[in-house]
């Protein structure tokens, strides 16, 4: 409001596009400097590890998280979805049950997390931040005392342990399934975001919630489908996670959450209106994943990893933030 | 043609009306905050007469002894919530405050194993802790990032500086400085408990007692209005997280007393920090955090660990009742506040 | 000049200050002085509250100069104009909620020991100004959040007399006060007056500044149009200076022939707001709602559309009966909102012209789902051209746009979804005169396409050049309903207060 309307809007545009492609001028230096100092980076066979190991399981976490973002919340319990899911798919494959079983049990288990969170978001109006924090600790909680203080269950044998453990490491037409699960989640997870009534709801809703409640917009039933959704999709993560190593883990879906928020937000620095975006949102994943992989690949361990990615989330923060501050 | 705009005149019923609903206001807050209270109450009863030797001076002094670290840390978060305003999303938080105190006790217990004596090593610890701390101000107040995912970052750096230093090993430690706060005591009173109640006392009488706490509690409150009273926000959101990483470093030279060593997996403390710092709201009359209310939620905490341990309960259920504790505190101060009918 | 006589405390010569394309101050002067009370008049957004934010260091005008006790001033801060003695009573309530009112009082200035407080002490000394300025008393320790709208105006001027400050401005300071109030304030402002402070009197109420005031300077479109003073000069005269179009020319005409009663309302009642009330909108018909805060004049509205539940009554559009318990009903049973905070309830500005007009109504452009950007644009364009938007283009934020601009944004979300009721709280607050005629035709052509419009203002003016017919309420009830040669302001005026003779009975 201070400058008149013209130039500020170019200068504006002008940080806008300085944002963007100081990001991706970032990205294409990163895949440059690693290619060049490790042999291995660029060959097909890393680079099918990378996207398998390191992107899937942490882009679905964060599709989850990009819709919660815009909404105007955040879940910090996803690592709960992740872990219940996994649980629960992993006892019933033990017990004996078949996969179709395990599979509806996991994302059962998932849901619930989702609607409890739904619940004391749109019910007992308690802040998402809070809310997800509640019942991160009450999730934990409750994955002790199932697994007696954190004992991993292992899926030793059985037909439906080895079929599940064998679609995720098998390829279809080439491209590795769980890459596949990927794809098809992310394109339904951006119509849903960017071309459906709903997802313009959930942008009105993280936008002015005031307004979206002023314009006869369900506020309450968008905002439970929103938590829900981030629930399930984390839990899709919980049943790939555990399918890949077939195991459960306790308390490992916590890994997600700070890399699910920073790859969001890479996103919404990569995005014109500075919105989280899910195009946005999986080049934030890829760029952790290449980062995290080339640091590997040079020879930093995995204490060093967890700084430098704890690093380049600061500074894309900064980024985003500042040039939000100084637009304004 | 005597008026163009209505001069907007309060009718006595609207005043009575208005006297009528905050003294509702007052009533429903009082009904809530001794609700909470009395919840608290219970559950201290329920040990009393249930757990064996609960209730014995050893016990109790233990427990002050155990909460010494939480309580430390629990004012760092305190201080940032008071002066970041409680709206969680957007006002002040640290999620970085225990992974830096990870992250001071491997440097100071690196400096000690390498030789280096207390002094040096202790301002080792207490610079870092309050780079760290400098750190999230300056991406909070100079960069202007949300507290929430300022902080979240940090708290991965410095946890993997810690890992870093110390391989992800224990990291052993010992030196005249540990050896008083481990064995020393004083009217019959451990160091380490004596540690807690000098740094509540400062805590407390600083922002309390003085025009400082006054002010920062106007920062957090309502930052226009401290503003335009003269007041400099931005050096006083600083400050309280430069103040959170000192209260870092603080604990860690404790922790590493209390374990004789540098041990990873500090950042848990997190949960049970921010909790303390959340639950100490109820015992403030204007639901606000006091210093004084959290050193009843970190002793409230500490015993119901305690508690529960002398029940032979398992320790896992400590974390869940937190969390329920916390939510069950939040529903209740949303549902009060929100009957007023301010939607 | 006898001005040149007169001891000046602060003067403010050719300031202007320009935001974005909207020119806030034009080449504005402002001469205050000590042992005076000076009135500052003029419509919404004709710079009032900008030259004093001005004054107060929050805005920096782009030229102009600035003498504060005879000395000019280059740049001002918040803190340096405290410094110099000029205090500001803001209409916004800067107070810290969760502080006790002798905390609130003394913030900046505590009274202590050193670096220590003492909360007794602030808190006695707190009493003991209310008591002597106000006659007001407090239990001790009460917090700001609990007070009154009333009680915490005047613990912010107990706040600027702690300080003694030597010049006082009190942006509206009466809006929320009750007249007992009202007169003790104006005997305390008097009473500073003669103690030979400088006192800038803020009010939208002649009367007031009638009684109060030594001078009175009238603003319009950012400048001053002239000093005068107000004892002499007969209020109509000041008007006149305040609005320099003719009213005529303000509110356009028109005439529409009304059609059947569309929306129709009967025994409505809110326990604790309003009670039997009961009227009509024709199709076609500007109906205008006015009462003075805390009448249920506002509660009304909200229960149209759903913010607040009616505990009894009926409401029926078209000759159906709605149950309207929230706004999600409401919209889909054809009723429109324009709300009084646009920021917070009327555009996200954040989104784009296109993300809010069509919010309202995407069901109409989506099919199983799915929004159709095609159908969306058409509809959105056609709206921007209807109502002459003046938009970069359709995806431009909101945020861009000049405060007219939002508003007609906000009108055209519920143009897209062709609703036949349309209820508007107070269209016009800080929207620039131009927009204001621009809104009054828009409105017009609503009710000449046969739709039925509630407006609920405060603006006695706009409501009788604007609407077919007034209701006031005054205490919960219809107290009158005005139209033809007896809707006056004068009238309405009178009947919002519970009617002359018993004016000064309703405080207390």
């Amino acid at each position: 409001m201070s400058v008149s309307a013209n130039d500020n809007a170019s200068k504006a545009s002008m940080r806008g596009f300085l944002a963007k492609y100081s990001v991706l001028i970032a990205f294409a230096a990163i895949v440059i400097f690693f290619s060049v100092a490790s042999p291995t980076f660029l060959t097909p066979a890393n680079l099918f590890n990378v996207l398998v190991n390191n992107v899937v399981m942490l882009a679905i976490v964060a599709l989850g998280l990009t819709i919660v973002i815009s909404s105007g919340g955040i879940d910090l319990s996803v690592g709960v979805s992740v872990d219940m899911a996994s649980m629960i798919f992993v006892m019933l494959l033990a017990a004996g049950y078949s996969g179709v079983v395990g599979v509806a049990g996991g994302l059962g288990a998932a849901l619930i997390v989702g609607i409890l969170n739904a619940i004391l978001i749109t019910r007992l109006n308690i802040s998402p931040f809070l809310a997800t924090l509640g019942v991160l600790f009450i999730g934990q909680s409750t994955q002790q005392l199932a697994t007696s203080g954190g004992q991993p269950i292992y899926l030793t044998s059985g037909y439906a342990a080895d079929q599940f453990n064998a679609i995720a490491r098998t390829a279809l037409f080439g491209i590795p399934t769980p890459v596949i699960v990927l794809i098809v989640l992310a394109v339904v997870v951006h119509l849903l975001l960017h071309r459906s009534v709903f997802g313009r709801y959930v942008q009105a809703m993280g936008a002015q919630p005031g307004v979206a409640w002023y314009s006869g917009i369900r506020v309450p039933r968008e905002l439970s489908m929103v938590h829900v959704l981030c629930a399930l999709l984390a839990g899709v993560t919980g049943i790939l996670l555990s399918a890949t190593v077939k195991s459960y883990v306790p308390l490992s879906g916590n890994a997600f959450l700070l890399d699910a928020i920073g790859a969001t937000f890479i996103g919404t620095t990569l995005s014109r209106e500075r919105k989280p975006s899910v195009i946005g949102t999986l080049l934030g994943v890829l760029l952790l994943a290449i980062v995290k992989n080339g640091l590997l690949l040079v020879g930093w361990n995995f204490y060093w990893q967890q700084v430098g990615i704890g690093v380049l989330v600061f500074l894309v923060l900064a980024a985003s933030f500042g040039l939000r501050r100084a637009a304004h | 043609m005597s008026a163009t705009v209505l001069h907007t005149e309060v009718g006595v019923s609207d005043e009575k009306q208005a006297a009528a609903k905050s003294a509702g206001r007052r009533f429903g807050a009082l009904v809530v905050r001794l609700g909470a209270i009395a919840a608290f109450a219970a559950i201290m009863a329920y040990f009393v007469i249930f757990a064996p030797g609960f209730t014995s001076t050893f016990n109790l002094i233990n427990v002050v002894e155990q909460s010494a670290i939480l309580g430390v840390l629990a004012y760092g978060m305190t201080a940032v919530i008071i002066g970041g305003g409680s709206d969680v999303t957007e006002g002040g938080i640290d999620l970085s405050i225990a992974a830096n105190m990870g992250l001071c006790a491997a440097v100071y217990a690196t400096l000690l194993s390498m030789g280096y004596g207390d002094f040096l090593s202790v301002m080792a610890a207490i610079a870092v802790g309050m780079a760290v701390g400098a750190l999230n101000a300056l991406a909070v107040v100079g960069l202007g990032i949300l507290p929430l995912l300022a902080t979240l970052a940090v708290l991965n750096v410095a946890a993997g500086m810690e890992l870093t230093l110390t391989q992800n090993t224990v990291v052993g430690a010992s030196s005249p400085l540990l050896g008083v706060l481990v064995s020393g005591s004083f009217f019959g009173i451990s160091a380490l408990a004596w540690a807690l109640i000098v740094f509540s006392a400062v805590m407390i009488v600083v922002v309390h007692g003085t025009s400082f706490g006054l002010r920062l509690y106007a920062v957090g409150g309502h930052p226009e209005a401290a503003r335009a009273a003269g007041i400099s926000v931005p050096f006083y959101v600083s400050f309280t997280y430069v103040l959170s990483g000192f209260c870092a470093a603080v604990a860690s030279i404790l922790t590493v007393s209390r374990l004789s060593a540098s041990t990873p997996g500090s950042g848990e403390l997190l949960l049970s920090v921010l909790a303390a710092a959340l639950l100490g709201t109820v015992f403030s009359r204007r639901f606000v955090p006091t210093m004084g209310g959290t050193l009843l939620s970190v002793l409230f905490i500490g015993l119901l660990a305690n508690g529960f341990q002398l029940l032979n309960v398992s320790s896992y259920w400590v974390n869940g009742v937190q969390g329920a504790l916390i939510l069950l505190v939040v529903a209740i101060t949303s549902f009060a506040r929100g009957s007023e009918g301010s939607r | 000049m006898q001005t040149a006589k007169r001891d000046i405390a602060v003067s403010m010569t050719g300031i202007s200050k320009r935001f974005g394309p909207v020119r806030a101050l034009e080449n504005a002067n402002l001469e205050i002085a000590r042992g005076s009370i000076l009135g500052l008049v003029g419509q919404n957004g004709a710079g009032k509250s900008t030259i004093i934010k001005v004054l107060a260091g929050i805005i920096k005008p782009d030229s102009g100069s600035i003498v504060v006790n005879g000395e000019t001033v280059s740049t001002l801060t918040p803190a340096s104009v405290e410094k110099l003695g000029v205090h500001f009573i803001h209409q916004d309530r800067l107070l810290v909620p969760t502080a006790t009112v002798g905390e609130a009082v003394f913030l900046g200035h505590e009274i202590g020991l050193g670096p220590f407080v003492s909360r007794r002490a602030m808190e006695r000394r707190a009493a003991d100004l209310l008591k002597r300025f106000f006659g007001m008393e407090l239990p001790a320790g009460t917090l700001v959040k609990d007070l009154t709208t009333a009680q915490q105006k005047v613990v912010q001027i107990t706040r600027a007399l702690a300080q003694k400050a030597s010049v006082l401005v009190l942006d509206e300071p009466t809006a929320a006060l009750v007249k007992r109030e009202v007169d003790s304030l104006f005997d305390v402002l008097r009473r500073l007056r003669d103690d030979g402070i400088a006192v800038v009197f803020i009010s939208h109420y002649m009367q007031e500044i009638e009684k109060l005031c030594d001078r009175v300077t009238v603003m319009r479109n950012g400048t001053d149009v002239g000093t005068v003073d107000p004892r002499q000069t007969p209020i109509d005269e000041i008007i006149a200076m305040m609005i320099a179009r003719d009213v005529g020319e303000m509110f356009p005409k028109r005439s529409v022939e009304l059609g059947a009663p569309v929306l129709e309302v009967s025994n409505l009642r809110l326990g604790g707001s309003f009670e039997n009330i009961g009227f009509n909108v024709r199709a076609g018909e500007i109906v205008g709602l006015t009462g003075l805060l805390g009448s249920g004049a506002k509660e009304i509205v909200q229960c149209l559309f759903g913010l607040k539940t009616a505990d009894g009554g009926e409401v029926k559009v078209e000759g159906r009966e709605l149950s309207l318990s929230t706004p999600v009903k409401a919209v889909r049973d054809g009723i429109a909102m324009l709300p009084e905070d646009r920021r917070a309830h009327g555009v996200a500005l954040g989104l784009s012209v296109r993300e809010n007009i069509s919010l309202a109504s995407l069901r109409r452009y989506s099919r199983t789902g799915m929004v159709s950007r095609g159908a969306e644009n058409q509809a959105v364009d056609g709206l921007i051209k209807e109502l002459s938007i003046k938009t970069p283009h359709r995806d431009a934020l909101v945020r861009e746009l000049s405060g007219g601009n939002q508003q007609k944004v906000a009108i055209a979300k519920w143009l897209s979804c062709q609703s036949r009721v349309y209820v508007l709280d107070e269209p016009t607050v800080a929207v620039d005169v131009g927009a204001k005629v621009e809104i009054y035709n828009l409105l017009n052509r609503l009710a000449g396409e046969g739709a039925a419009i509630l407006l609920l203002s405060s603006d006695l003016l706009e409501l009788v050049g604007v609407c077919d017919r007034v209701l006031v309420v005054y205490r919960g009830r219809l107290a009158g309903s005005f139209s033809g040669p007896a809707m006056n302001s004068d009238a309405l005026l009178a009947a919002s207060s519970g009617a002359r003779s018993n004016a000064d009975g309703v405080a207390a």
